[in-house]
């Protein structure tokens, strides 16, 4: 960055009197413009076309495919429905609140982005505290859909945005706990820190370095879905109880807010299970070319976090809905003891093998992958099973 | 320690189910979508693809019609007016009005079901949509007709002819009471 | 010392919630995400059905009887003529009855459908209903080659039904069931057996015997709180007695009897039971007449009769007084859906807002049904 703003004032672009400092702020607003223009909107788009899609599949249906190519364009389209609709305001709602509420998801959604690891040069700020500043800035969510809820001043709005509150501070707890084990490994809680700790073998993940880990990973993304409002934790906004939860009375941009939000969180959550349980960007050193591999690096990573966006597709096409009292269950009951018996765990393996257990990745990623063709041979099962031939409608 | 065994079998529950259930839905992943593209993107217009049975928009065939006003009569909503009239010259019943109104209809059958040539009829037409309840109103007689009469042997005209053999068709699919016409399907042992 | 106060919500909930199955509404006092009681109102979809009956005579009452429960309308057909025939004393064809019972048998596989694949997606899940409604959808192909329309099948008239079963029909029915009963098994796999969903069902809304005889619970409902009563078996009418079929009733296995996870249990259960009905009938229909002889001026004597037929959501009753005339002097529906609304304001307090929305999906009240 310092040689990057020295080149620049040398240049002369900015004239001979332009302070460092502001150089680099100017250069720290275009790279952060670039990375949410360029990558966390379109994502968040683009990601609601392709849930739409999987969904449709999932469900026997075709899905949106009219605007552009697959329908790969939807949600351009959705997203300019939404700008040019009527921004409606209640009258008997608490107006800036009412306002602000989207704009402050909207924050608790970008914020995360600085410290997102894409390659091994490819990041924006690599903090020391990376990890702890992905969870914390995320949980900006829960004011923000609290604001909503109450702003609206409507009973249904009222009641999504407590469920949101209570869930998210509670889930937040097994998420934390859920990170320690790594950190424990480590002994870092800078995201490329965490990354450089791992390998690009499967082996070498932490997801498979000790039993305690591979849990660890299963609450942490767990965990993670319910603070992103994800079915079987959609319970905010939960359709069939409450109308649209906290965001019952929003319309035009500001409800489109909310959701690029949810579907951008997808990214958030992959980014952090990728980092910290899958290896990240690793990748095997085969080329000297620094540009060369950081690509080779950004798509791994990226490959990572979209497989696990599918899944969250995938297990929101699948799962019903908790009850409240069920997930406070689930969280305090399940997640909280089992996280810290984790962490427990990890203290004690940590002490006894400091650098690893190099047999156990292997053994686990035997299990792991023995698991798979057992998921594998149930599809295949399934698939046999259906007669799709008797479909009597002659247009199919 | 049944608390324990509770606890465990609770988690082991849930995973195996969510297990299951995730394979249901990967495997629907990969099969292929059941519904269709309607109504552009078809292979085929979806009203060639209905049964004959199909009871869409109400159609008739006015070279048929004897006037008898057994639909009419059978018409649980009133949908359907007609005014015959004997005329003072030939002494021929004279159709001067068929109206049905598309709005009204429930698209029930039974005034096709007693219909003795089969005239009144569905089609397989089902898209009626329009901008005024005015329009939506079918007037089948523009200038006043003949009322058809049934002849002893078979239809000599070569014009209606195949219009009374489409209504006797049509008129075969109904049940007949007391079982005069014997069932289609051979009986099964 | 005053205690700390906290006020009760009075939420609104329909006529225009997503979940409420048409319009219903009810009133919910609520304190915080606890009920304290669910007031229904009804009446949102009251279309004077029976009083039309007065109005358009006999025979032009049958396309009427569709909407009273628009989603099983075979039964509602099956009911008033059924009605009529006792009246006038018509004796319906044997063949005429096999046709009754087949294409009933159908409905009351679509109408559980629509219930189970409306009650996951009320719970959360999305998958499953549209699962429910494509199996529910060639149901309704089927129904629609055989009498031409998908949902209003006005299919019934007095003394038997309007149309043979078509040619090669059979055999098409029966590839259905071929492949019903694998695909019933796979959506058990998809959500009946779910975890999450079991205990979103267990233990929720728990109708004691007593209770359920008292508030004038029908069909399944009933029958989940493990009460063997099936209009088919116990009263038989038509030719349900040719057929060999269990009563499936709620055994409390996942909860308490009778609570919401029996009622769902019991109904996926009858479809395995209706394809079996299903089999028997297709295999031994007999030849003949599907329609007696009745005058199209149909007048039957003077007098009232009282008739009860098991329909989708239970026991179903018409009343007809006839006065002579070609016109009924008054009819009367009893239906199921009317029953359970009752008992919603009992079962409501102390359940959760997001229970209450099962407990409806659970009774499988239909809208029209409730008000007629």
């Amino acid at each position: 960055m310092d040689t990057l703003v020295q080149n620049l004032i040398a240049s002369g672009a900015f004239g001979k009197n332009a302070s460092p400092s502001m150089v680099a702020a100017l250069v720290v607003f275009i790279m952060s413009a670039v990375v949410f223009l360029g990558v966390a909107f379109p994502f968040a788009g683009i990601v609601s076309w392709a849930e739409r899609r999987v969904w449709a599949r999932i469900q026997s249906r075709v899905g949106p495919n009219r605007v552009g190519p697959q329908g790969f364009l939807q949600w351009l389209a959705d997203g300019v429905k939404h700008v040019c609709k009527e921004d409606i305001i209640p009258d008997e709602s608490d107006a800036p609140l009412f306002k602000m509420a989207p704009y402050l998801v909207m924050l608790a959604f970008t914020l995360p982005w600085a410290v997102m690891p894409f390659s091994s040069s490819l990041i924006l700020a690599d903090l020391n505290v990376g990890i702890l500043y992905m969870t914390s800035v995320t949980a900006l969510t829960v004011v923000a859909v609290l604001m909503a809820g109450w702003a609206s001043n409507d009973k249904w709005s009222l009641i999504g945005g407590i469920r949101s509150a209570a869930q998210i501070v509670s889930y937040e707890i097994p998420a934390g706990l859920s990170i320690f084990p790594v950190v424990l490994m480590t002994g870092t809680l800078s995201m490329q820190g965490i990354i450089r700790a791992q390998g690009w073998a499967p082996q070498h993940w932490f997801l498979f370095a000790n039993p305690f880990t591979f849990v660890a990973a299963n609450i942490l993304y767990i965990s993670a879905l319910a603070e992103g409002n994800r079915t079987p934790f959609d319970l905010p906004e939960a359709e069939s109880e409450l109308v649209a939860g906290f965001a019952t009375e929003y319309s035009g941009m500001r409800y489109l807010f909310f959701f690029m939000a949810e579907w951008g969180n997808l990214f958030i959550i992959g980014a952090i299970i990728a980092t910290l349980f899958l290896g990240g960007w690793q990748f095997p050193h085969v080329t000297k070319n620094v540009i060369a591999m950081n690509i080779l690096q950004a798509i791994t990573f990226n490959v990572k976090v979209l497989f696990l966006v599918f899944v969250s597709m995938w297990i929101r096409a699948t799962l019903p809905r908790v009850r409240i009292d069920q997930l406070m269950t689930l969280c305090w009951k399940y997640f909280v003891p089992i996280s810290f018996v984790n962490m427990i765990g990890t203290a004690v393996w940590v002490a006894i093998w400091p650098d690893g257990n190099s047999l156990m990745g292997y053994i686990m990623l035997a299990a792991a992958i023995a698991l798979a063709a057992v998921f594998t041979q149930r599809v295949i099962y399934y698939l046999r099973r259906s007669r799709m031939e008797v479909y009597f409608n002659p247009t199919i | 320690m049944s608390a324990v065994s509770e606890y465990v079998g609770n988690i082991k529950d849930a995973v195996t189910s969510i297990f299951e259930g995730m394979a249901v839905t990967a495997s629907h992943f990969m099969r292929k979508p059941y519904t269709v593209q309607y109504p552009d993107r078809m292979p085929v217009r979806v009203q060639d693809t209905l049964p004959f049975r199909y009871r869409g928009i109400l159609e008739v065939d006015l070279e048929i019609c004897t006037g008898c006003l057994a639909c009419e009569r059978a018409c649980p909503i009133d949908c359907i007016v007609i005014v015959v009239d004997k005329d003072p010259q030939t002494r021929q019943m004279l159709l001067s009005q068929f109206d049905i109104d598309i709005a009204k209809c429930m698209y029930c059958g039974l005034c096709s079901e007693p219909c003795p040539t089969g005239s009144i009829h569905h089609t397989t037409e089902f898209e009626g949509a329009d901008y005024s309840l005015e329009s939506l109103i079918r007037r089948f007689v523009k200038d006043p007709v003949m009322a058809y009469k049934p002849k002893k042997g078979p239809e000599t005209d070569t014009r209606i002819a195949p219009i009374l053999n489409r209504g006797m068709t049509y008129l075969d699919q109904w049940a007949q009471p007391g079982g005069e016409k014997p069932a289609e399907e051979e009986e099964p042992a | 010392m005053s205690t700390l106060h906290t006020e009760e919500m009075t939420l609104n909930m329909g006529p225009q919630h997503p979940s409420t199955h048409g319009v219903l509404r009810f009133v919910v006092r609520a304190d915080g995400e606890v009920m304290r009681e669910a007031i229904p109102d009804v009446g949102y979809l009251h279309r004077s059905i029976e009083k039309i009956a007065e109005k358009v005579g006999y025979h032009g009452f049958m396309p009427y009887t569709d909407r009273v429960d628009y989603v099983c309308a075979m039964f509602t057909n099956q009911g008033w003529g059924m009605a009529c025939e006792k009246l006038a004393n018509i004796e319906v064809p044997h063949r005429g009855e096999y046709c009754r019972v087949i294409a009933a048998e159908f409905n009351r596989i679509a109408s559980h459908l629509l219930s189970v694949g409306a009650m996951a997606m009320d719970i959360g899940a999305v998958t499953p209903f549209t699962h429910a409604i494509r199996e529910r959808e060639m149901i309704n192909d089927l129904i629609e080659e055989l009498c031409g329309a998908r949902l209003t099948f006005n299919y019934m008239r007095i003394g038997g039904v309007a149309w043979d079963l078509p040619p090669g029909w059979r055999e098409k029915a029966l590839a259905y069931l071929d492949h019903f009963d694998p695909i019933l098994e796979e959506y058990n796999a998809l959500i009946s057996w779910n975890k999450i969903y079991i205990e979103r069902l267990a233990n929720v809304g728990v109708i004691t015997p007593a209770e359920a005889i008292n508030y004038n619970l029908v069909g399944p409902n009933l029958r989940a709180c493990g009460i063997k009563w099936d209009i088919r078996k116990d009263i038989p009418y038509s030719v349900y007695p040719e057929f060999e079929f269990d009563v499936p009733i709620g055994d409390g296995h996942w909860g308490k009897l009778g609570d919401s996870m029996d009622r769902y249990v019991v109904r996926i259960r009858e479809m395995a039971e209706s394809s079996k009905i299903l089999r028997q009938a297709l295999q031994k229909i007999p030849g003949g007449p599907v329609l007696a002889k009745v005058a199209r001026n149909f007048k039957p004597p003077k007098g009232e009769c009282q008739i009860r037929l098991e329909s989708g959501r239970g026991d179903m009753g018409w009343y007809v007084v006839s006065d002579g005339t070609g016109y009924p002097w008054r009819v009367h529906v009893r239906t199921g859906s009317f029953a359970a609304m009752g008992i919603i304001q009992k079962l409501s307090a102390g359940l959760m807002i997001a229970d209450l929305v099962t407990l409806i999906a659970s009774l499988d009240v239909i809208a029209p049904e409730i008000d007629r």
